[in-house]
């Protein structure tokens, strides 16, 4: 284990060197303090009864403010998802193939280490830095609504929790396929035919009419089946966000199969890895 | 183990991951339909069925009036509008009883209504020659009294009201004053009792009853154009939803739980005059829309009874009454200036669910009868 944390320690430490990921921060950092600074809301025994943002009064109705700030949650837990796997993908595509990269990959294959942990070391680097990112933004989110509104929820902080665990699986298959082609523009390529695929699969049920009946509609099944259901976690996160009740029959299991499809994803790159020479 | 080996390993590791990944991923999301979000559709303006019910209503033609040797012709009207109270601070509230009968809450009613098997319906029918479920068409509740219109052609009126005091008043109506009355059992016994409340058929369309003889006169000069210029209390253009209405003020502050004597006082002193519309065409949702005088004292009010919903909901919440906080969930109040509407509704689930005994107790009826 000491290796693998040993690599996912460097992959830390090449990521804060990069200017863009310390740009990414500080711009989360702005947007919570300008929502912070420029929203009041005013709520009366519990219900929302007017809103401002910058100055101006939003036009709105006067209701539980759980019930009020609903979309507002669900709205960020959806952009928390999609739009941290998406920036996931782009920030991340690179490690991978730098890491493997010619007179680098001899120097850490020299290391008394097993092949395998610089994959699983490289994959729990760049986990622990989308955890970081994610609990640093929702819990931003979740103090400035909790403070302004009085309604403390840790919804939007679990909506995260579970962002993170699809952009596992995705960066699992981005990991995978540097160990085939050494390039971060296709490691970013394969992250983002998976997101499309995750976002489909989780909607299978409702797209499988639109295949005609035969060998199309059971490939799509077929395909979709294995595929990690990315939009069906989302809606999860969107609806624990806002507190509403789930759509999906058991969130626990859902999420294991993900994150399962991920460790999947990790051993066929360790197997590409491990008889790959260098 | 060997490099190959190992490789191998690997191998059979992800694909006994990814088949465990499919399986429990199958399980968790479930491949039954997603359950729709329940939406409910509030009554806000008219609608095209709506208005053409109002078009279709417009059946009475005051006569032409001469004025300066000139003719002019008045449009139709409604009946019923027109035998509304007028001026402000009145309460009328109208019940579409044919339309709410076909509902799917209709339905539910009905049930409740005939969990006899259908027995006191049927003795309503004999008795005054009325069905309620066929001939009526609404119900209108003011402070006068209450009023029906329908088909009441086949009424037993002067068998009902035979033994008091009638005349015949206007162009269409009789006024029966308040008397005895004698009615005449299924099993042929009668049963006498007297009525304090005086009657008025206005052309086997409309039935008034008042609480004097001249209420009701009242009523039926409204109807056939002698009564004062002023508007009736409720629009043609308000004529939406399954119940409508205006309230007075201070009827509705006296419909509010002695615990919020507060808030009914606040109302008397803010309010003007409130504006009802319930739709029952699927969930049932209610708008009320109150007016009054001073802008800020009105969004203060609006911001009071947001609060107070609010609270309930959170209530409900906190005591697991699911039901209770979901129907809470749509509540809302829109501020707009020198009024706000206040939007409430409870889901048909819902009321399926707390009447289903109704339908029950009918079957078990109707199937003890056969």
């Amino acid at each position: 284990m000491k290796p693998v944390l040993g690599i996912a320690g460097y992959v830390l430490r090449e990521a804060m060197s990069r200017k863009f990921i310390l740009a990414f921060m500080v711009g989360i950092t702005l947007v919570l303090t300008v929502v912070a600074l420029s929203l009041r809301i005013e709520v009366v025994d519990g219900a929302l009864a007017a809103s401002r943002l910058f100055g101006e009064e939003i036009r709105s109705s006067i209701r539980s403010v759980d019930v009020a700030l609903r979309p507002v949650y669900q709205a960020a837990a959806f952009l928390v998802f999609y739009g941290g796997i998406l920036f996931g993908i782009v920030a991340c595509s690179d490690f991978a193939p730098s890491l493997m990269s010619p007179g680098r990959i001899e120097h850490l294959l020299a290391l008394p280490i097993q092949r395998w942990h610089l994959l699983a070391g490289t994959f729990l680097g760049v986990m622990v830095l989308a955890l970081g990112g994610t609990l640093y933004g929702t819990t931003g989110l979740v103090l400035i609504f909790g403070v302004k509104a009085g309604y403390w929820t840790a919804g939007p902080l679990i909506a995260g929790l579970l962002a993170c665990v699809g952009f596992a699986a995705v960066y699992a298959v981005m990991l995978t396929a540097a160990t085939l082609v050494r390039s971060a523009a296709l490691c970013a390529a394969s992250g983002f035919v998976f997101l499309v695929g995750g976002i489909i699969a989780g909607y299978r049920q409702q797209m499988t009419p639109f295949f005609e009946e035969g060998f199309g509609r059971e490939a799509f099944r077929a395909v979709t089946l294995v595929l990690p259901r990315l939009s069906a976690l989302a809606v999860a996160a969107g609806d624990i966000a806002a507190s509403t009740p789930l759509e999906v029959r058991s969130l626990g299991l859902l999420l294991l199969g993900v994150l399962v499809f991920g460790f999947g994803a990790l051993a066929v790159g360790f197997w590409r890895f491990e008889g790959k020479d260098y | 183990m060997d490099n190959r080996g190992r490789r191998r390993l690997w191998l059979v590791v992800a694909a006994m991951l990814f088949v465990v990944a499919a399986v429990l991923m199958f399980t968790g999301q479930g491949e039954e339909p997603a359950m729709e979000t329940p939406k409910v559709e509030f009554p806000r303006r008219m609608r095209a069925p709506e208005r053409e019910r109002a078009e279709r209503r417009r059946t009475h033609v005051l006569p032409v009036q001469v004025d300066a040797g000139t003719q002019e012709r008045a449009r139709p009207r409604d009946p019923l509008l027109a035998a509304l109270p007028r001026g402000e601070g009145k309460t009328a509230v109208v019940i579409e009883a044919n339309a709410l009968r076909h509902s799917p809450i209709g339905e539910l009613l009905l049930d409740c209504l005939m969990r006899d098997g259908g027995k006191r319906l049927q003795e309503l029918r004999n008795l005054s020659g009325v069905d309620p479920l066929q001939d009526l068409d609404r119900l209108v509740i003011t402070d006068e009294g209450m009023m029906l219109s329908g088909n009441f052609g086949n009424a037993k009126f002067k068998e009902l009201l035979g033994e008091r005091v009638s005349m015949d008043y206007g162009e269409g109506a009789r006024v029966y004053e308040p008397g005895d009355m004698t009615v005449t059992r299924p099993d042929g016994s009668t049963a006498r009792g007297r009525s304090e409340a005086a009657v008025a058929t206005w052309n086997n369309e409309l039935l008034v009853i008042g609480k004097s003889p001249d209420e009701v006169k009242a009523v039926v000069d409204r109807v056939e154009g002698r009564g004062p210029d002023e508007p009736p209390a409720i629009s043609e253009g308000s004529t939406y939803g399954e119940m409508y209405g205006v309230l007075s003020v201070d009827q509705l502050a006296r419909l509010l739980p002695k615990e919020q004597a507060e808030l009914a006082d606040r109302i008397r002193r803010v309010a003007q005059n409130v504006e009802l519309h319930v739709d029952a065409s699927g969930d049932v949702a209610m708008v009320a829309e109150v007016r009054g005088a001073n802008g800020d004292e009105v969004t203060d009010l609006g911001k009071t009874l947001g609060a107070a919903l609010s609270m309930a909901r959170i209530k409900a919440q906190a005591e697991g009454e699911k039901d209770l906080a979901q129907l809470l969930d749509f509540a809302r109040v829109q501020p707009d200036g020198t009024s706000f509407k206040l939007e409430m509704a409870v889901p048909l689930d819902v009321i399926k669910q707390r009447l289903a005994f109704c339908k029950e107790e009918r079957s078990a009826a109707e199937a003890a009868e056969r």
